[in-house]
Parts: C-alpha cells; sequence; structure tokens
C-alpha cells in the first residue's frame, strides 16, 4: 500500500518543517509531496532542506489548485492512497493517519476530519474556538451542503483529507480552483462516491495568520453558497477509473 | 440622442439623419482597417477578428441601408430607429463580454494546468537528482549535506 501525503503550502515557511516532521514521525511509510502555492518566501528551499519532494507552482493560483496538483501526482505515479493536511500546523499528523486508515479499510473513498463531528461537543472544545464570522460561514455552509448532498457535514471547509485512487481521478480531473473545499464535497457525493467525516482533534496555528476579514467572510460566504447552487445543475461525469 | 427627422414621412417615426449614416460608415470602415491592422501586427489573432468583422459589416450594412435598421426597430416595437441600434449594440456587446469571459475561463484552466504541470515536472527532476530511494533514507542524506 503506497501512500502518499501531500502538504499544500503559501508561505508557511515558518511551520513546513514542523508539519513534515511531524508527518514523517506518525506516518513513516509515506511519501511527502509539499506543493509550493507560488509563496514568495523560502517554502519551497525550506521543503526541500526537510528532504522531501517540493512541487512548486510558479505563481500563485490558490488552494483548489494546489490540492489538485497534489492529487495529479499520487493519481499519475500510482499512489494506492493519498491525505493532505494544511501546512501552517493545525493538523497533527496523528489524525490524517487516522483518515487514512478509513481508506485502507475501505469504509469510505474520501474521509474529511471534522473539528467538531459532534455539534453538542462545538462550544465546549478547548483545542478550537472559532471566531464569530466564521461561526456563521461555518453554519451556512454546513445547512446548504448537507440540504445539496443529502448527506450531514460538520466540517466543510476542512483541509485535513485522505482518498482513495477513485478520488484522485476525479479531483484531478474537476476540481474548483477558487472554491475547493466546499464544491469538491458536493462533486464526490455527486458523482456516488462514499465520503465520511471523522472528528479530529486540530490545534491552533502555528505560524502564519488566516487570511478572513469579515468582508472577506461575508464575500467567501456568499460565493460559496452560489458555487453550491451552480454545482447542482452541473451535468455528472462518467464514472471515475478505479 | 434625438435625431432631427429629416429623411422622415411618418412623423411618429424617427430615422437615422443623413449625417449620422455617413458617421456609421465611416466609423465602420476606419474599425475595419483597424482590425485588419491589427491581424497584419500579429496583435490579434484571425479566430478572435471574426466576431468583429462582422460588427463592422453590420455597422456599414446599417449605414448604407437605413431601410434594415427600421425594419428591425419596427420588429422590436421601437418608434425611434436609434433606440433599437444601442439596444441591439448594447446586447451584441453584452453577449461578447459574456463570450470573453468564456474564453477567460478556459484560458484560466489551461494556466493553471500548465503551472501544475510544471510544478510536478520541477519535482521530478528533484527525485531523479537524488537516488530514487525511499523518502526518509534522501531526507537523511540531505540533512547530512545541509549540516
Amino acid at each position: 500500500m503506497r501512500t502518499l501525503v501531500f502538504i499544500p503550502a503559501w508561505n508557511e515557511q515558518a511551520s513546513i518543517r514542523e508539519v513534515i516532521a511531524d508527518v514523517r514521525e506518525s506516518l513513516p511509510e509515506a511519501d511527502i509531496l509539499v506543493v509550493d502555492d507560488g509563496s514568495t518566501d523560502a517554502t519551497t528551499a525550506t521543503a526541500r532542506k526537510s528532504g522531501v519532494l517540493v512541487a512548486t507552482l510558479p505563481f500563485n493560483q490558490g488552494l483548489g489548485a494546489a490540492l489538485q496538483t497534489g492529487y495529479l501526482h499520487a493519481l499519475r505515479e500510482g499512489y494506492d492512497c493519498c491525505a493532505h493536511l494544511d501546512a501552517d500546523g493545525q493538523h497533527p499528523a496523528t489524525e490524517v493517519a487516522r483518515l487514512l486508515a478509513e481508506v485502507v479499510a475501505d469504509r469510505a473513498d474520501l474521509v474529511i476530519g471534522s473539528r467538531y463531528s459532534d455539534p453538542d461537543a462545538e462550544a465546549a472544545a478547548d483545542d478550537y474556538r472559532p471566531t464569530f464570522s466564521r461561526r456563521i460561514g461555518i453554519g451556512v455552509f454546513r445547512f446548504f451542503l448537507t440540504l445539496a448532498t443529502r448527506q450531514r457535514f460538520t466540517d466543510t471547509t476542512s483541509g485535513m483529507r485522505a482518498a482513495n485512487r477513485r478520488v484522485m481521478a476525479l479531483f484531478s480531473a474537476h476540481y474548483s480552483p477558487d472554491f475547493a473545499e466546499i464544491e469538491s464535497l458536493q462533486l464526490a457525493v455527486r458523482e456516488g462516491l462514499r465520503v465520511e467525516e471523522v472528528p479530529v482533534r486540530m490545534l491552533e496555528r502555528t505560524g502564519g495568520s488566516s487570511f478572513l476579514t469579515p468582508l472577506r467572510s461575508a464575500f467567501f460566504i456568499f460565493k460559496g453558497v452560489v458555487v453550491l447552487l451552480v454545482g447542482q445543475f452541473r451535468p455528472k461525469h462518467a464514472e471515475p477509473e478505479r | 440622442m434625438s435625431a432631427l427627422p429629416l429623411a422622415a414621412s411618418d412623423p411618429t417615426t424617427v430615422h437615422l439623419t443623413a449625417q449620422t449614416r455617413i458617421l456609421a460608415a465611416i466609423l465602420a470602415i476606419a474599425f475595419m482597417f483597424l482590425i485588419l491592422e491589427l491581424i497584419r501586427r500579429d496583435r490579434l489573432q484571425e479566430r478572435y477578428s471574426v466576431i468583429w468583422f462582422v460588427a463592422g459589416l453590420g455597422m456599414l450594412a446599417g449605414a448604407a441601408f437605413p431601410g434594415l435598421l427600421e425594419l428591425v426597430a419596427d420588429a422590436m416595437g421601437v418608434r425611434d430607429t436609434n433606440v433599437a441600434l444601442f439596444s441591439i449594440v448594447l446586447f451584441f456587446l453584452l453577449g461578447l463580454a459574456l463570450n470573453f469571459s468564456v474564453i477567460m475561463s478556459r484560458q484560466a484552466a489551461q494556466i493553471t494546468r500548465l503551472a501544475q504541470e510544471r510544478a510536478l515536472e520541477k519535482a521530478r527532476e528533484q527525485a531523479n537528482g537524488s537516488a530514487p530511494r525511499r523518502d526518509s533514507e534522501r531526507s537523511l542524506e540531505s540533512e547530512k549535506q545541509s549540516l
């Protein structure tokens, strides 16, 4: 069972080294690929120094394009399963290993690491406290995605996922460059893939800062809802190859 | 934008003036020359020029045969030929802008894929640079090198 763990990174020189070390420790068998999404800092150099493969996009293309690069690599290099996690240190690699276990056991095609699979535990969780605007966004996306897919999702924007080859084939062909997380879930469910959420523990960010200001959040939410609506009318694709 | 109904036979309809028609014809011809010149200098690809040529010819036809435009205005239920002209041009431009958005989206997707291919190619080069061994072994070696 060959496994690829890829890490999309955009200006994450401060945290990328620890993230790589963490993945190595928890998933010693896995190959690691860092996808540098056109960073202007030393992300590529830092990652290379850690001895992992780095795919450097020549200019910033957005998270979706970076993730798709990872899926494309996994598909072409014949990996059996793959996983990705954020480069800012929010995602402990031990949790990624749990997601991968679900895929390896063939209980799901795509597994999402959810910060709050139990909605009641949300407020009590000490690990992660979302801001007000974020909470609204989370609620809106949760509602619309559940409506669109008729499947319950709690952490719609989670960047911690594990997938098998069916997902690699689908995502390397179709992946929205600007609305990666939500649209991909909708797409996967529409294409009849088994998508599963697994509750995971997440940490505070160790480097960088969140890009979301209130205004941006509002626009992000609006865009997300439009994207979901349009996505409902997309034609279904042929069954992706296994 | 009311034009004097110089050539008006029916006082309730507003027609293009001779002045407007001459101006439109001159602009249309100048426009088509500009398109030709842009193609000649490789500033515009032929496949994107067709639509502009059609637009130029349309302008010329409208100027030469005002009856055509009046026919259209009549069909639209518009009394003022100028208003008909404006709405036609407006919708034409709207369609064209949409067409460009479609082309832009396609090209954005192509650029993204190109960037991804290049990135993966660089990663492969990196992989071939060091011996094709397990990831963890490679890391040990490069860590030694960096020390």
